[in-house]
């Protein structure tokens, strides 16, 4: 079993103690597993956490694969389109397509160099935006065939370290489900939502 | 117990206790309402949803599952509306979409509750012309399980008895919607105790056994109720055979043992009936010094004329007899009038060196039942490690502790199948049991916490001894001081099978049948005691019925020098053993399932074997066996079982309530609690560890015996031996996990691989007691690195 | 009368409505300092008598459940932020735009209910609104209104976030807590009810983060104020969120009681592209749909739809225009039911795959006449009689809201569905 950072383990720790139970730490475990592997959740990270928390192994696995974003394979990269009622009568079908034919991957799959994911997936809470696309969580609305397909070539070609949501949406989106407001300035790392307290965020 | 309630079920007024279940309820009073999920011995889930029934509400009737639904003063119910038959009907035929209806080729075909309740209540026809739901099947979750997933109906009956029963959770749900699944995590297989219960729990054939895997149809089967023999809980089983084969067990439900529950060993140990090890003529040592098959005739003269001339030569007393622990109460009974009354030999003892003080299992102060655990406050485990040692009394205790609220004490020299549920655990080192004893009847302020808990009644207290290494007098001490706890009860533990049963029959040097205690003039040796004597030329022979020191006993090496010094040797066994093969004689005898007769547990509670299989070869009954011999040597003894059976509820003291018409099966009969006792054992006792290393011996449930070994399903899970050591020690020796050291014993060395055990305190060493390795008795051990 | 209650800032203020200064500025937490002041009865006094009903989606009266919070010493207060109801994304908004307005009803409602730890649980898929409402969190403690001395007056409470991790189910109140819990989403049966045995088996209360937000003016205004606004049954402002086929899709908060053709045409800006309405659905996808011929003259209230067989849900308000496919529409919903199913009980896990399944054929030209009674059958055995509000065969609503497509196409679209069975081809 390969061991985490020192680092790592004290955050890991932290979060243990933050619950009234241990076992509530599960999932922001699970996402911090998948940050310390680059990305996809694997059986020593899931090892790691049942020991944290005194949960069995398959117990572990028993909640992670419950949840569709704990991904076993997945690239460095992960763009979600939406295909959910509001993005399909939208045309969420071409988008999705499109996604996948630029990175060259049946929808699901991972481009060869690990690069990108491309997925379908139910809705994000973005129908006033459709169609509405995340990469790595972080959203890109009023997104076109056209736009899907430029997106993914940025990641395959330019594979940036980190995603930043209002970037994504000034270059590739188009309208949004309702006025953003100000920049969110916060990174994220990869195919995990950034959020702080999980030490799955960087930069901001 | 409140006021009975009154409910409606289809029209019908039911008396009911409150707090029970709708589907309990209807079901006692003649409804049965369909269910694959509920199960009367877990908590409900009320997901296959095949329970539904109409409940009145305040918005008229409403589909509930009965599983779930607590009945209420005035609840009027349907369980047979057309709403209700209609979605029966539906969850069955949802279950059917993706069942591949492969019943001829699967082992539950015929006593398939999913293809019952199908003819029963089900749709015709299917509508379902989809591709049904796809998986890899079967596959192995562990040596003795296989899953077939397409067949599973997630009624998680198996996770939740793994999660909830047994506490050990390697099977689960994965994924979720239609895509979920039971499944082991990688590499973890099902390697649980007690895996075979979630075969017997499942539904539908989605697991099976590998030992019965396609080995019969049910309809085939011939069933005996029984009572297992692996261990003293004396769980309550169905025998099933087909074609004079035994070939599978089941957990039958009672309230006073097993729930229902059997451990693995219990239920697939039954192997070795049919092993080609199995003895199937006597034995009889030639001129030539071999052993070669003989006639009846011939090996039972030689067996009189053999202990004849020792009798005549060195007296009565130069012959002793070990054995009744694996036997039935007749055939102990029978052994015991041989040894006894027949040769008049006062050494005979039923247990090898490792089990407590007779006069404990006899005569425990304010002596309990294992039902007393579900009312218990606090229960107090200081004996063996009941998981591995009495595994369904492990459910029974790990129940009291999870699900009915008790405080659980554990005190053991080494980590225990229960401390993950305990909320104290006493730890000390091998042999210094009394230290830890007088810590806590003594004051000390660590264990204030402890001596709270013991001081809220209800206690029950399990004592027994936690190793062999450890002096049989700390049980003793422990059980006087338990005794007194508020509203005790004190349920003294020994592993075999019958040894309560043979020392009530007299098996024992210092008890004679019914508990009686002996004076000292009439006392003999113990097994122990016996060994020294046959090595020192005492003793000349030795008669052994099922018993075998030489690979049972703490210093087994001793045990095996003193047996090959025997000069006449008699055994009553299924096989030849470390301690037989050197017999004069050897008579194959009828084992488990091929006799009727009675057994007794370790509450004392006489409960009935029965017979379904014939032996083999020409093996007969041991009593027949044990008659004719003593006939031979001038003595009388019933030939039968049952007469002996007569015999010992006419002469046994506590024995006269029982016999075999009221122990007959049914409904309600948990068999008879015998209640004499002889007098307690002295409850003083001293010592401390040793200054250097001090050796655990505990037992494993799959260890190295005969009866294992001469099973292919659970030899394969018998461990390696190793060595466990605290990391502090290890460091100090210079060895890691894995490396290698040397125990050296007074009874014994032995190179064992390291495991590191930081649950153990230093100055500690663990090592399985049944595993083949021989030590002696003391802890005193000293440890060596290997390079 | 007011018609905005929780867009104002956000409105007023874009560019900083998140941040504390803009919220205090605008008068934030005046309502929590003199919710301090007042006995926790009165606050839940008030709530009552605002007949604030659930925005979750089941609108419960929020008052009534709080006065069903069992007595003990540890209570929970839980905020559902789970938001992932198909059409649905006002939570989002509510959580990036203007945080501190939920932070400040949670802080009343916990004082109100006697809670001194609060979780708010948000859908992994929204990282940022999650960020959000920490940055709020931490800025608020930093003023010393979150910890263990609220604004100077001795009460303590602690608010945390959990991130879901993609599971539409634990938007379901006792998924959520299972989920908390370390478990599987799976839903619980009921009773017990959260207010008695909730997370941890503790009293526990599960709120909407938009029923939330409403507490702040709720304590300000009086629960009269907002018992004032709208009709009755349908009190106070709410969030619609528009989408679909629509001209100005977003989130708009009205005043309930306007007809369907007013929020439509007149919020919404009509059908896109000036084509004509074919079909809504109401309130999320679990909602049973309405058509123009039928409906669109009828009042936007809890009661009026109600009575006519659907719901405002989650206030999802999903338009189809004359081109749409219906059948796969009713795929697209019926996929996503079945996909979010968490397994547990037969009639969902089967039957919502089962009837994608037929869909599925359907659409791609092999349907057969049989499909259409076998999916009207195979949705009755999910939910008996296909009443309204729906009867189960399951423990928790999301079966029988995998039906609600499939009824809504039967009812009001048979003859399109059964001439593409008879057609035996695709009309994408
Ligand atoms: C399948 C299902 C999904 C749900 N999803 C959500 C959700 O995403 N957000 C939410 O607030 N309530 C959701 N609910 C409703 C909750 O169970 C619960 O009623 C609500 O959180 C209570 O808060 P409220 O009374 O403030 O509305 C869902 C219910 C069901 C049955
Ligand atoms: S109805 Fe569906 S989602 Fe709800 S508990 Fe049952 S299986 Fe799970
Ligand atoms: S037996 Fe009640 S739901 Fe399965």
């Amino acid at each position: 079993m390969s061991a985490w950072s020192d680092e790592t383990m004290e955050r890991a720790q932290s979060l243990v103690a933050s619950y009234p139970d241990p076992r509530s730490a599960v999932m922001p475990l699970l996402y911090l597993a998948m940050r310390e592997e680059g990305g996809p959740l694997t059986d020593d990270g899931m090892r790691i956490v049942a020991d944290l928390i005194g949960y069995t192994p398959v117990q572990v696995q028993a909640v992670a694969s419950f949840y569709t974003m704990y991904k076993r394979h997945v690239g460095r990269h992960l763009v979600s389109v939406c295909t959910s009622i509001s993005c399909h009568l939208l045309g969420a079908g071409e988008v999705l397509a499109a996604a996948a034919d630029e990175v060259g991957v049946p929808v699901g799959g991972t481009a060869e160099d690990g690069s990108v994911t491309v997925e379908g997936v139910e809705c994000i809470g973005a129908c006033g935006g459709a169609v509405a696309v995340q990469v790595d969580y972080e959203f890109v609305e009023g997104v076109t065939p056209e736009a899907a397909r430029s997106l993914c070539r940025w990641l395959v070609d330019e594979s940036p370290e980190t995603v930043r949501s209002d970037d994504m949406q000034e270059r590739f989106g188009g309208a949004t489900a309702f006025d953003w407001g100000s920049e969110d300035p916060t990174d994220a790392v990869g195919p995990m939502p950034a959020f702080g307290p999980y030490g799955t965020a960087g930069g901001a | 117990m409140s006021e009975r309630i009154t409910i409606t079920v289809d029209g019908k007024e039911l008396e009911v206790d409150p707090g029970t279940l709708l589907i309990q309820a209807a079901q006692d009073h003649g409804t049965y309402i369909p269910r694959f999920c509920w199960h009367p011995r877990m908590n409900p889930v009320g997901m296959c949803r095949m329970c539904l029934v109409e409940v009145e509400g305040p918005r008229g009737p409403m589909l509930t599952t009965s599983c779930t639904a607590v009945c209420t003063e005035g609840m009027v119910v349907d369980t047979r509306s057309d709403t209700v038959k209609k979605a029966q009907e539906g969850v069955l035929e949802f279950l059917l979409v993706n069942h591949p209806l492969d019943c001829p080729v699967c082992d539950r075909g015929g006593e398939c509750p999913l293809q019952d309740q199908t003819l029963s209540h089900g749709p015709g026809e299917s509508r379902f012309v989809e591709e049904k739901r796809h998986f890899e099947k079967p596959i192995a979750i562990s040596d003795l399980v296989l899953l077939d997933r397409e067949r599973c109906i997630l009624c998680a009956r198996c996770t939740r008895f793994s999660d909830e029963i047994s506490g050990d959770p390697l099977i689960e749900f994965l994924d979720r919607g239609t895509y979920t699944q039971i499944n082991t995590f990688p590499d973890e297989p099902f390697a649980s105790y007690f895996s075979g219960n979630t075969v017997q729990l499942c539904p539908v054939g989605a697991l099976t056994a590998t030992p019965y895997r396609f080995r019969a149809r049910p309809w085939d089967l011939e069933a005996v109720e029984s009572t297992c023999t692996s261990c003293s809980v004396g769980c309550r089983v169905s025998v099933q055979a087909s074609h004079n084969e035994v070939l599978r067990l089941l957990g039958v439900d009672v309230e006073a043992t097993n729930h229902g529950w059997l451990c693995d060993r219990g239920r697939f140990g039954f192997e070795y009936l049919r092993s080609p090890g199995r003895l199937s003529a006597p034995l009889v040592r030639n001129a030539d010094g071999e052993l070669v098959e003989s006639t009846w005739a011939e090996a039972l003269d030689a067996a009189a004329a053999g202990l004849r001339r020792v009798i005549d030569g060195s007296g009565p007393a130069a012959i002793a007899g070990i054995g009744g622990a694996r036997s039935t109460n007749e055939e102990a009974y029978a052994f015991a009038t041989l040894l006894r009354d027949t040769i008049g030999t006062p050494h005979l003892d039923a247990a090898v060196g490792e089990a407590p003080d007779p006069l404990l299992l006899t005569g425990a102060a304010n002596r309990g039942i294992i039902g007393d655990l579900e009312t218990a406050r606090t229960v107090l485990v200081w004996g063996p490690d009941l998981k591995e040692d009495l595994p369904v009394l492990y459910l029974r205790v790990r129940r009291a502790a999870t699900e009915l609220g008790a405080t659980l004490i554990v005190a053991h020299p080494a980590p225990t199948g229960l401390d993950h549920c305990a909320d104290h655990v006493l730890r000390y080192r091998p042999g210094d049991g009394a230290g830890m004893l007088a810590r806590l009847t003594g004051g000390d302020d660590e264990l204030a916490s402890v001596r709270d808990a013991l001081a809220e009644g209800p206690v029950v207290a399990i004592v027994g001894r936690t190793g062999m290494t450890e002096d049989p007098g700390l049980a003793n001490a422990v059980a006087a001081f338990a005794a007194g706890l508020p509203d005790a009860r004190v349920l003294p533990v020994a592993h075999r099978g019958n040894l309560f049963g043979a020392i009530d029959m007299g098996m024992s040097p210092v008890t004679g049948p019914g508990r009686v205690a002996l004076d000292a003039a009439s006392r003999g040796r113990d097994t122990t005691g016996i060994l020294e004597a046959l090595d020192s030329g005492e003793i000349g022979a030795l008669v052994l019925l099922g018993a075998d020191p030489a690979a049972d006993h703490p210093s087994s090496a001793m045990a095996r020098a003193a047996v090959d010094k025997a000069s006449f040797l008699v055994s009553f066994d299924l096989f030849v053993t470390e301690s037989n093969r050197g017999a004069d004689v050897i008579f194959p005898v009828d084992a488990f399932a091929e006799v009727e007769g009675t057994v007794t547990n370790l509450e004392g509670r006489v409960q009935k074997v029965n017979r379904l299989v014939p032996g083999v070869g020409q093996s007969r009954p041991a009593v027949e066996a044990i008659a004719d011999l003593a006939s031979r040597l001038g003595g009388s003894i019933p030939g039968t079982a049952a007469a002996i059976a007569d015999r010992i509820r006419e002469t046994v003291p506590g024995y006269d309530e029982v016999s075999w018409t009221t122990l007959g099966w049914g409904p309600g009969r948990d068999g008879v609690v015998v209640s004499a006792s002889s007098p307690a054992p002295d409850g003083s006792v001293d010592g401390s560890a040793p200054d250097g290393m001090a050796l655990h011996l505990g037992r494993v449930l799959y260890g190295d015996g005969t009866m294992i070994a001469a099973g292919p399903s659970l030899a394969k899970l018998v461990p390696a031996p190793t060595a466990r050591l605290h990391p502090e020690d290890a460091e100090r020796l210079g060895v890691a996990d894995g490396g290698s050291v040397t125990v050296t014993g007074d009874g014994g060395e032995a190179e064992l691989p390291v495991t590191i055990d930081p649950g153990l305190l230093p100055g500690t060493v663990a090592v399985p007691a049944n595993l083949g390795l021989s030590f002696g008795a003391s802890p005193a051990v000293s440890v060596e690195a290997v390079s | 009368m007011t018609d905005r209650i929780l867009t104002t800032l956000m409105t007023e203020h874009p560019t900083d409505s998140h941040t504390l200064s803009r919220y205090e500025a605008a008068g934030g937490y005046t309502a929590l300092r003199s919710a301090l002041t007042m006995k926790p009865e009165e606050i839940v006094e008030q709530v009552k008598a605002s007949n604030l009903k659930g925005r979750g989606g089941a609108g419960f009266p929020t008052g009534v459940k709080w006065g069903f919070l069992a007595p003990g010493a540890e209570r929970y207060l839980v905020v559902n932020a789970d938001e992932s109801e198909p059409g649905t994304f006002k939570d989002r908004q509510l959580l990036e735009r203007d945080p501190h307005q939920v932070l400040e009803g949670v802080l009343i409602s916990a004082f109100a209910l006697d809670v001194h730890r609060v979780f708010v649980y948000v859908r992994g898929e929204y990282p940022r609104p999650a960020r959000r409402m920490q940055a709020a969190i931490d800025e608020a403690r930093g003023a010393g209104l979150v910890g263990d001395d609220v604004a100077g007056s001795g009460y303590a409470i602690e608010v945390s976030v959990h991130l879901g991790a993609g599971a539409y189910i634990c938007g379901e109140e006792t998924a959520l807590l299972n989920s908390l819990e370390g478990r599987r989403g799976e839903p619980r049966i009921k009773p017990p009810f959260p207010a008695v045995a909730g997370l941890y088996a503790l009293p526990t209360i599960v709120n909407n983060v938009e029923t939330l937000a409403n507490v702040p003016w709720i304590v300000t205004n009086g629960g009269s104020a907002y018992d004032a606004i709208g009709p009755e049954g349908s009190r106070g402002t709410r969030m619609f969120s528009l989408s679909g086929h629509i001209e100005r899709p977003g989130n708009y908060e009205l005043v309930m009681g306007m007809s369907w053709r007013d929020l439509i045409y007149d919020v919404g800006g009509g059908v896109r592209d000036g084509r004509d309405l074919k079909a809504w659905i109401p309130g999320g996808a679990s909602a049973p749909w309405f058509v123009p011929a039928l409906h669109l003259d009828t009042p936007v209230t809890d009661d009026d739809v109600g009575r006519l067989g659907s719901m405002l849900g989650s206030g999802a308000v999903v338009v189809m225009d004359e081109t749409t496919n219906v059948v796969a529409a009713a795929l697209s919903i019926v996929k996503f039911f079945a996909h979010e199913s968490c397994g547990q009980c037969t009639p969902c896990r089967e039957g919502t795959t089962w009837m994608e399944q037929i869909l599925e054929r359907i659409l791609h030209g092999a349907g057969r006449p049989s499909d259409l009674d076998l999916l009207l059958d195979i949705s009755d055995n999910i939910s008996p009689g296909l009443r309204w509000p729906p009867a189960m065969t399951t423990i928790c609503p999301l079966g029988p809201s995998a039906v609600s497509p499939i009824t809504s196409i039967m009812r009001h679209f048979r003859g399109e569905v059964e001439e593409m069975v008879m057609a035996g081809a695709t009309h994408v």
